[in-house]
């Protein structure tokens, strides 16, 4: 049992929960907080792959001094295989994901620390938590407990809005909440029917029973069961019905918050995805749906990102918008088309994160953020202007950066799956992309400055900069090297295209 | 007649969500739409709790002198109740949060109707 | 406005005001943009449909493409329907979940 997987989220609990205490001591604050974040992509890297047993209770059949003693009514049916306790799985795919989690969370809280006036204990305990409880969903086997952690990371995310200060934040917050308070129980519903149908929570031992005949795949029970989970990744995820509430959300947030934010959503879409096709698989309706929500979130997110004026509101539709380039990944369910969307999902939490700390350091020197009354930036900060551009290229699919690698290999795999109009859909909304962000980059940053802009704050900090180069580092690193990220993600999508667990 | 408790929960807690969708979608004072969740997050327990009843079954603690095999095949089902208490839990810390923001927006706004605070 | 009133009015209003501020070049652009990419990827997304049926494929195509170019100016449409109240997004979310949860229930008969 690897003791490094169950502090993957323990250790940013205990690091909120020590930063909430400290809130108003500054220089204790920040040197706490970048001394644990740095423990956040370290953790990851040095676990071992395997499962991790809460408790110690392995199911029966590993455990046979505690076997003998009970009645064959237990020991000779499926029973003996079942996971008495909740199990959290750790394997390749598990490792890239929280590595890039903990890699931005990093990076967002080391932000935070130097943009706002006083380093905010509070701010960082939501951060931590945040990212504990999507650790966790990404790691969990029990379908309850990823719920649980849902709800958490639903709580963080109101708590990041609710301390950034911006104008009609409150309202966005208590919005959220009250889509949250419906879909979320729906969620629950969901797990109660399937809980009601197979007798258990753990994914592994649900997916047992299907295959293995225990329980009727056919049930209509289960369909409806499969609906309200959809349901709730709709929810989690940001995708429609739910993408304007979503990108309310990472505008009325500072640009590191926003950051994290749709960190979670990326990872909260990928982690409830990979379930749903790990349990749905053989309805072949639930990948016509994934692919029909991932389609209509790529359309819906960047027609609206174009027609808006204000930067952090179309970052926030244009990151709605990429979430459909991973969903189209994972319902064309092949095993390249599963790779391609997962190694989508990794280049747009680093993308989208890049873009909104760099158009952060505009609203942290001018505070406005309508492009009609933006300009002139670009001879204030030059290095900015420079790294933001190569990040807008980097959304947009340019070689030799990371999106490029994955929006090849998403038409390839659309191409060879037999649907090679998703990949036209996709080769035009990414040239609709382009058009955006160079639309909101002349306004921002290429044409004159107006006259009357004032800029309050005098040099970006050092930290925003360093956070700057370090994207832009992974970008090319990943955007030349793309198979250290697709190698760890190939084990993953192979089993689930093979529809083995 | 034989009222099946379990059916007749279900029903009840189908009822619940149904009125909590309701209340949450078409009310107009902020209150009641945060009555109106509760709601929905009380039939969803109610499921929850109802899915792990068994007519005639006993309490889920293993006493001594108990059988193994008569204990395994009488008692209630006890995921269920461990589920229900973490929801329970949940349900109360976002209500918290939720009815915090609204005191907050009222002393703002001097308001709690949803048309003038969260409208557009 | 509250859940109601808010159907009402959007049963009577399909058919569209005209819009009097004065816009910039720069909206003009992305309106016209965001017109083209709606209806064209629309368009290809419908040309899926020949998994089905190919004659389905081209009367939808057709029938689309002809509403559309009836119905033109219609990113005005969806920029305010997609607005930040929470009675429209209400609205859209358990439209959602009716069809979510109806597609599912009744997707295994032909599934």
């Amino acid at each position: 049992m690897n003791l490094l997987i169950p502090l993957m989220v323990i250790v940013p609990i205990l690091c909120a929960l020590f930063l909430n205490l400290l809130h108003k001591k500054d220089r204790t604050i920040k040197t706490i907080a970048i001394i644990l974040a740095l423990l956040l992509p370290a953790l990851p890297l040095l676990a071992n792959y395997g499962l991790h047993y809460f408790g110690g209770y392995a199911p029966l059949i590993e455990n046979p001094t505690l076997s003998n003693n009970l009645p064959s009514l237990i020991t000779g049916t499926a029973l003996n295989t079942f996971h008495p306790a909740i199990t959290y799985s750790f394997q390749s795919a598990q490792k890239i994901f929280v590595f890039i989690l903990g890699l931005v969370g990093l990076l967002a809280i080391f932000t935070s620390l130097y943009e706002t006036r006083r380093p905010s204990g509070v701010y960082g305990y939501m951060m931590f938590m945040g990212i504990a409880a999507v650790t966790a969903i990404l790691l969990t086997d029990d379908i309850f407990n990823l719920y649980v952690f849902f709800e958490i990371a639903a709580l963080a995310t109101v708590g990041i809005v609710l301390v950034s200060n911006v104008k009609g934040n409150y309202e966005t917050a208590l919005k959220y909440m009250i889509l949250g308070g419906i879909a979320a129980p729906l969620f629950l519903l969901g797990i109660a029917l399937i809980l009601g149908v197979t007798g258990n929570v753990n994914i592994s031992d649900i997916i047992y029973s299907l295959q293995n005949g225990l329980v009727d795949p056919k049930n209509p029970v289960l369909l409806m069961a499969c609906g309200l989970i959809v349901f709730g990744w709709l929810y989690g995820s940001g995708l429609p019905p739910f993408h304007t509430i979503k990108s309310a959300i990472y505008s009325k947030a500072l640009p590191s918050g926003a950051a994290l934010i749709q960190t979670f959503s990326v990872f909260i879409f990928i982690a409830l995805g990979i379930i749903i096709l790990r349990i749905f698989s053989y309805l072949p309706f639930s990948q016509w749906v994934i692919l029909g929500a991932s389609l209509l979130a790529m359309i819906l997110g960047i027609t609206m990102a174009i027609v808006q004026t204000d930067i952090k509101r179309m970052i926030g539709f244009l990151a709605v918008g990429e979430l459909g380039y991973i969903g189209i990944g994972l319902g064309l369910g092949t095993a390249f088309g599963i790779t391609a969307g997962l190694f989508q999902a990794v280049n747009e939490v680093i993308i989208t994160a890049f873009l909104f700390i760099g158009f952060g350091t505009v609203l942290y020197q001018t505070r406005v953020s309508d492009t009609r009354k933006l300009g002139g930036m670009l001879q204030r900060n030059p290095l900015v202007a420079f790294l933001v551009l190569i990040a807008g290229f980097a959304m947009a699919g340019v070689p030799p950066l990371n999106a490029f690698q994955s929006k090849l290999m998403l038409i390839q795999a659309s191409i060879t799956a037999g649907f090679p109009e998703l990949g036209v859909i996709m080769i035009l909304l990414s040239i609709v992309t382009f058009m955006t962000f160079m639309k909101a980059f002349h306004a921002v940053f290429l044409r004159p400055k107006p006259v009357d802009l004032e800029l309050k704050n005098e040099d970006i900090p050092k930290a925003t900069i360093i956070t700057l180069l370090v994207f832009l580092v992974v970008c090319i690193i990943i955007g030349l090297f793309p198979q250290v990220v697709t190698s760890y993600l190939q084990p993953l999508a192979t089993s689930l295209a093979g529809g083995i667990v | 007649m034989v009222i099946d408790v379990q059916i007749t929960s279900l029903f009840t807690a189908v009822a619940l969500i149904i009125i909590g969708i309701f209340a949450a979608a078409f009310l107009d004072n902020l209150i009641k739409k945060i009555i109106g969740l509760a709601f929905i997050g009380d039939g969803v327990n109610l499921f929850l709790i109802a899915m792990g009843y068994k007519p005639g079954g006993i309490v889920y603690i293993y006493l001594p002198g108990m059988a193994a095999e008569w204990f395994s095949q009488n008692a209630a089902y006890p995921l269920p109740f461990a589920m229900v208490l973490t929801s329970i839990v949940i349900g109360a810390s976002t209500m918290a949060v939720m009815l915090g923001i609204i005191i907050v927006l009222y002393k703002k706004r001097g308001s709690l109707s949803a048309k003038e605070i969260l409208g557009e | 406005m509250n859940l109601y009133d808010l159907i009402v009015k959007k049963i009577k209003d399909i058919q569209g005001e005209g819009d009097d501020a004065a816009i910039t070049n720069m909206s003009t652009s992305s309106m016209l943009t965001a017109e083209i990419t709606l209806i064209s990827s629309i368009l290809v997304a419908l040309v899926m449909l020949r998994m089905v049926n190919n004659v389905l494929m081209f009367v939808a195509v057709l029938v689309v493409l002809m509403a559309a170019l009836i119905a033109m100016p219609l990113m005005p449409h969806f920029k305010k329907e997609q607005n930040d109240s929470l009675a429209s997004m209400m609205f859209y979310v358990i439209l959602a979940l009716a069809i979510v949860i109806t597609l599912f229930y009744w997707g295994n008969l032909n599934v």
